[in-house]
């Protein structure tokens, strides 16, 4: 598993840039980013490759902030290979929240990032089918 | 027309009527009621010691803490059985403020309200469509009875569903509307995009506004919308002291006419308690001197006026209370709603995903009041997902509507993110 970190920020001018602007003068470096188009506000979801500094630091800058897990799992690069994971998650009746994704990785394949309403089975039924699983080492570079 | 001889009294005559029948009525408090006596004998007053209307002021003031003290019965100066009608407005955490009728109280109410409608321009000739919400609140039932009364055909039409309201209009002939005044201006604007002009499609000629305070540039622009010949008067009432019925507009549009046979009023300075002269500008302090479940000795209202005692040139000379200018306290009227921040802020204190700050912002939309609550976020589990954060925000709004009786917007932002006050703090901002 991987740790991201979920950020809560208003829907303002600058906000994320807010974020990003701690990330920078702090050389942390950012893997992965995932946010939407909600009205009011927004969870801004971020994989780094400090978690916990990036924590404290967003968090000392008046932010709330919370660290959990979610499933990072290698994608080859052709047709249909998403649908394939998703299927195997949909037949054990597992729910998928939400999916994002590390696309650089220094020429090695994407990380598709997956959370579900149950990771850990997830995560076991995903190496049984013989998915490469990463774990947060793996997106630190 | 003037519906009853008691509103053209000599000043002699209605003194005499009110000095009477305040005795009766302070005799049964302080037999009856426990906590009234208490203020009385802390203040050293007997009711012996009241030997003319001047000694009114030796009298100790009620405030609303008072009834939820006491609540739910503790101020009543009947028994339980006698009542035949009950009422209740919000109040802190669930607790309403509870207001009962006997017979003799409904019969009162009904004849207060009857000549409240007539100063509006109300006859037997209206078709009467009421667009207070009915329920436990008094608007409502209070217009029904008093219309009814008069002989006027009352469509009790209760708030929302508007083009609904519309259709009632056109097809039942509506004459005469009730409503708080935003919204019988945005009953007119969702008549003209229905494309139907208020003022010349709809036959409604006479308004009767109340529960929130109608300004004149509502008034000009419920004249503009309704059609300038529209008699639009407001008038003023508290459930404490009756509901609707306490005083209102006659057609001179000089102050509301108070039923001064039921109703003394006293205007005072709201820091010190001291009387104030006639034309003097303070806090509106009512007595109740005929009703019998639940008579309120020197109620202060909270809301700021002056009292003009000459008599007016539509023949009434009761005294007349000046459009409201304002409160003594913190309260807001929405939608016709008395609403507390001290309120809000209990609820808000309750919910552990949130932080102890809060910003309240009341302002006005298509006529109609909306209230928006900004509160901080503080339990930051919450964000591993956009379903737990949006249960926080119908939790907090459920628990609003349960102790205030409205719709919230609720709007979650960063924490640290609002404002801090040194001093004391100000949490309201009213745009309206």
């Amino acid at each position: 598993m991987i740790r991201q970190l979920s950020i809560f920020i208003q829907n303002e001018i600058g906000s994320v840039a807010r974020v990003t602007a701690i990330l920078k003068n702090n050389n942390i470096n950012l893997r992965a980013i995932a946010s939407f188009d909600t009205p009011q506000f927004a969870i801004l979801r971020m994989v780094v490759d400090q978690p916990e500094k990036a924590k404290t630091l967003l968090i000392d800058s008046g932010f709330a902030v919370t660290m959990s897990e979610a499933i990072a799992v290698e994608l080859e690069d052709k047709p249909g290979v998403l649908h394939d994971l998703l299927q195997v998650i949909a037949d054990a009746g597992i729910g998928v929240n939400y999916i994002y994704s590390i696309v650089f990785r220094n020429g090695k394949v994407p990380l598709i990032i997956i959370n579900t309403d149950n990771l850990d089975k997830s995560k076991e039924l995903l190496l049984e089918k013989g998915y490469a699983v990463a774990e947060q080492g793996d997106v630190g570079l | 027309m003037i519906w009853a001889k008691e509103e053209t009294l000599t000043r002699q005559e209605i003194e005499e009527i009110q000095f009477t029948r305040l005795k009766a009525t302070l005799k049964r408090i302080y037999d009856k009621v426990p906590a009234y006596r208490n203020k009385m004998e802390q203040a050293g007053v007997t009711c012996d010691d009241i030997r003319s209307l001047d000694d009114l002021r030796k009298l100790p003031f009620t405030v609303k803490q008072d009834m939820r003290d006491n609540y739910p019965y503790g101020m009543f100066t009947v028994p339980k059985k006698e009542l035949i009608r009950i009422h209740a407005s919000s109040g802190t955490t669930g607790k309403p403020t509870v207001v009962g009728y006997t017979k003799n109280d409904m019969a009162m109410w009904t004849e207060c309200v009857s000549r409240i409608a007539c100063m509006g321009g109300a006859s037997d000739e209206d078709v009467a469509q009421i667009s207070f919400g009915y329920g436990m609140f008094t608007g409502a039932l209070g217009l029904h009875y008093g219309l009814e009364n008069i002989g006027a055909s009352v469509v009790p039409a209760s708030c929302g569903n508007t083009q609904k309201q519309i259709m009632y209009m056109q097809d039942f002939g509506a004459t005469l509307l009730v409503a708080t005044p935003s919204y019988a201006l945005h009953i007119a604007e969702v008549a003209k995009d229905m494309g139907i002009d208020p003022s010349k499609d709809l036959n409604v000629k006479i308004g009767l506004f109340g529960g929130e305070g109608m300004t004149e540039p509502m008034r000009e622009e419920m004249h503009r919308l309704w059609g300038s010949d529209m008699k639009a008067t407001q008038n003023y009432g508290m459930s404490e002291l009756v509901g609707p019925g306490v005083s209102g507009e006659c057609l001179e549009l000089c102050g509301m006419h108070v039923n001064e046979d039921h109703f003394i009023p006293e205007i005072i300075n709201p820091d010190t308690g001291q009387v104030l002269d006639p034309g003097e500008k303070g806090e509106l302090v009512i007595s109740c001197i005929t009703k019998e479940a639940l008579p309120l000795i020197r109620y202060r209202t909270g809301d700021i006026t002056r009292l003009f005692y000459e008599t007016c040139k539509c023949g009434r000379t009761t005294v007349r209370m000046e459009n409201l200018s304002g409160r003594s306290d913190d309260m807001l009227i929405i939608r016709g709603v008395n609403v507390f921040p001290s309120q809000i802020e209990e609820v808000l204190l309750q919910v552990k995903e949130i932080g102890a700050h809060y910003e309240i912002i009341v302002d006005r939309k298509d006529y109609l009041d909306i209230m928006e609550i900004k509160v901080e976020l503080c339990d930051e589990t919450l964000l591993d997902s956009y379903a737990k954060l949006g249960e926080l925000e119908k939790k907090i709004k459920f628990n609003l509507r349960t102790v205030l009786g409205l719709d919230a917007m609720i709007k979650l932002v960063a924490p640290r993110s609002l404002k801090r006050f040194e001093g004391k703090a100000r949490r309201v901002t009213d745009l309206r």
